[in-house]
């Protein structure tokens, strides 16, 4: 196992660096909506700047570390045809996916980190120097489990491949709303009440917005175990999702094209 | 045996569209579903080692088969034994054993080059290194892919990249082997070529390939037996050459004579042509020897041939539901 992610995980970097310019564009252009809504925010509310840039920035970062595009991948291998040829083959097809998001999530980690050392030298809001070790932790734990939720969720979506010719559009529905429901749009704290209590209940929180909010400390104390065990239920229940359906989805498979 | 199918049926329920601006609205909120039979009762056994290939014309069930074979498709009904494995339990160690090539589909990694692939595969197929060496070693040598190993993908011709692509195919060595269509829209040379890599690996490590192919020379080189399907059931099953015989009953004699009489030909057979000297006619088989000897009596023959008809007038007749070759 081991070994085949190894390989896996080099021949996703070549691949990688075959793009390296598309790579870069997408990673850049994913900046500019939360910079820009980073920008409203200041605006609506100027006495809070500097919890905002530490928000917002602390988004971009997260948001790099978990996104995925795994139902796009898979929806165009299913409508292809091509992914037949990771059916046949004695290795999951979901490796394939899970190297591909370890090598690019590793490639933005080596890029943020830096950057926001640098930034940080220059503006006061970026410093983590009132960050405690604990709180690190809860992050990092939070963070892997996010990363794990939003490529599970992907991934399920991808699945439905089999079934629905389009289900990118399907897809993109729920990311509307996940826009509002995760943190991305505005920070949790400023939800009105009830989509507030929605949120904490929907898997789009646990995708984005609670590593950020144990970062900023405004989640604390009992808030953050509930947080863990509903991102655990969540994430058991993807991973269901996409067992069930990977089994169902075979039965389904048109394996389209000559 | 190492390929045994019976009974074996595939329908598809596809979605009715009707062309146009209405059609396509009104298909938005009525959807009319059809079930197409794909396949319909197809039964064969193929013993290890052997080379069969499967024709049909577009759209005849071929492919649907394979994929069944290969455990990429859930079959309707009926039963598929490859190896000893049932192809859509999907286990582990049946992938192991076989292959699957796709003349229109690439398992090659797009962007970089196809010893990524390889490596991949090795790993994927748990080979060891110097197995791994040896077969690779091997296949370069056989497809010519030494120049081929390090550049990206995309930029191979097509012909360079189906002989890659047979490279990934068979680094695990398979026992089993499925080629669909692995000459389409190559040059008649590189055809050529990689049929001929395709006998030489049958015989040289006793794979069982199953090959579909438009390409009637594919057949003639490689396979003795034949499946014709059609409309999703099998016509035929059986020797090439006992196909010809049944269904052409006939053999085309060509006579050169130094001048052509004018003359009736229906005494001798079926005149298919005659200019420049040359006489040729179509000849019941059981009359061949009668009618060609009595040509060497009576005229100046200069030269004499006897052929079977082309092998695609056979085929195209094979493929008429009303042949009853089966």
């Amino acid at each position: 196992m081991f070994r085949k992610y190894s390989v896996l995980l080099r021949m996703k970097y070549v691949e990688m660096f075959a793009y390296r310019l598309a790579t870069i564009v997408w990673m850049t252009g994913a900046m500019v909506q939360p910079l820009i809504t980073m920008m409203v925010w200041m605006n609506i509310d100027p006495d809070q700047e500097n919890a905002f840039i530490f928000y917002f920035a602390a988004l971009i970062f997260v948001e790099r570390m978990t996104s995925a595009w795994d139902v796009w991948e898979l929806e165009r291998e299913i409508r292809e045809g091509t992914f037949s040829y990771q059916i046949v083959r004695p290795f999951h097809p979901i490796h394939w996916a899970i190297a591909e998001n370890i090598v690019y999530k590793a490639l933005f980690l080596v890029i943020l980190i830096p950057a926001w050392g640098l930034l940080a030298v220059f503006i006061p809001a970026l410093r983590l120097d009132q960050i405690s070790a604990a709180q690190w932790l809860l992050f990092f734990c939070a963070l892997l489990l996010a990363a794990v939720i939003r490529f599970l969720f992907s991934y399920t979506f991808g699945l439905l491949g089999f079934w629905v010719t389009k289900v990118t559009a399907l897809y993109g529905m729920f990311e509307a709303v996940s826009l509002f429901l995760s943190g991305r749009i505005a920070p949790m704290s400023l939800l009105p009440p009830f989509l507030k209590t929605i949120s904490f209940y929907l898997p789009f929180r646990y995708m984005v917005g609670f590593p950020i909010e144990i970062l900023t400390g405004s989640v604390q104390g009992m808030d953050i175990v509930y947080g863990f065990g509903w991102a655990a239920v969540w994430c058991m229940f993807f991973m269901l999702a996409v067992l069930l359906l990977w089994k169902a989805g075979l039965r389904k498979n048109q394996a389209v094209g000559g | 045996m190492s390929i045994q199918v019976e009974h074996l049926y595939k329908q598809f329920r596809v979605h009715v569209r009707q062309a146009g601006w209405t059609g396509a609205v009104r298909s938005l909120f009525k959807r009319e579903i059809r079930t197409v039979e794909a396949v319909r009762d197809i039964s064969f056994t193929i013993p290890s080692g052997e080379i069969v290939a499967f024709l049909g014309p577009n759209g005849a069930g071929k492919t649907t088969t394979i994929k069944m074979l290969a455990g990429l498709l859930y079959p309707s009904s009926g039963s598929i034994q490859v190896a000893g494995y049932v192809p859509f339990e999907q286990k582990a160690e049946f992938k192991k054993i076989m292959s699957l090539v796709m003349g229109q589909k690439s398992q090659l990694i797009w962007d970089i080059p196809p010893m990524e692939t390889f490596l991949v595969n090795k790993a994927i197929y748990e080979i060891e290194d110097r197995a791994f060496r040896q077969t690779l070693d091997e296949l370069v040598e056989l497809l010519e892919l030494e120049e081929l190993l390090t550049k990206p993908t995309r930029s191979l011709s097509l012909g360079q990249r189906m002989k890659c692509e047979l490279a990934a195919a068979l680094l695990h060595r398979p026992k089993v082997l499925f080629l669909d269509e692995p000459t389409i829209g190559l040059d008649v040379h590189t055809q050529e070529k990689v049929r001929r890599f395709i006998g030489q690996y049958n015989r040289e490590h006793r794979t069982t390939v199953l090959l579909t192919s438009h390409y009637m020379g594919d057949v003639t080189a490689l396979c003795d037996r034949v499946l014709i399907i059609n409309h999703g059931k099998l016509l035929y099953d059986g020797e090439l050459d006992m196909l010809t015989e049944k269904l052409t009953p006939y053999k085309l004699l060509e006579v050169q004579l130094s001048s052509i009489p004018d003359i009736s030909w229906d005494a001798y057979g079926e005149l298919v042509d005659a200019k420049e000297g040359k006489v040729t006619l179509r000849v019941p088989r059981e009359r061949i020897h009668e009618v060609s000897s009595r040509f060497l009596q009576q005229f100046d023959v200069r030269d004499l041939n006897i052929e079977d008809p082309p092998m695609e007038e056979v085929i195209t007749l094979a493929f008429q539901e009303d042949a009853h070759v089966s």
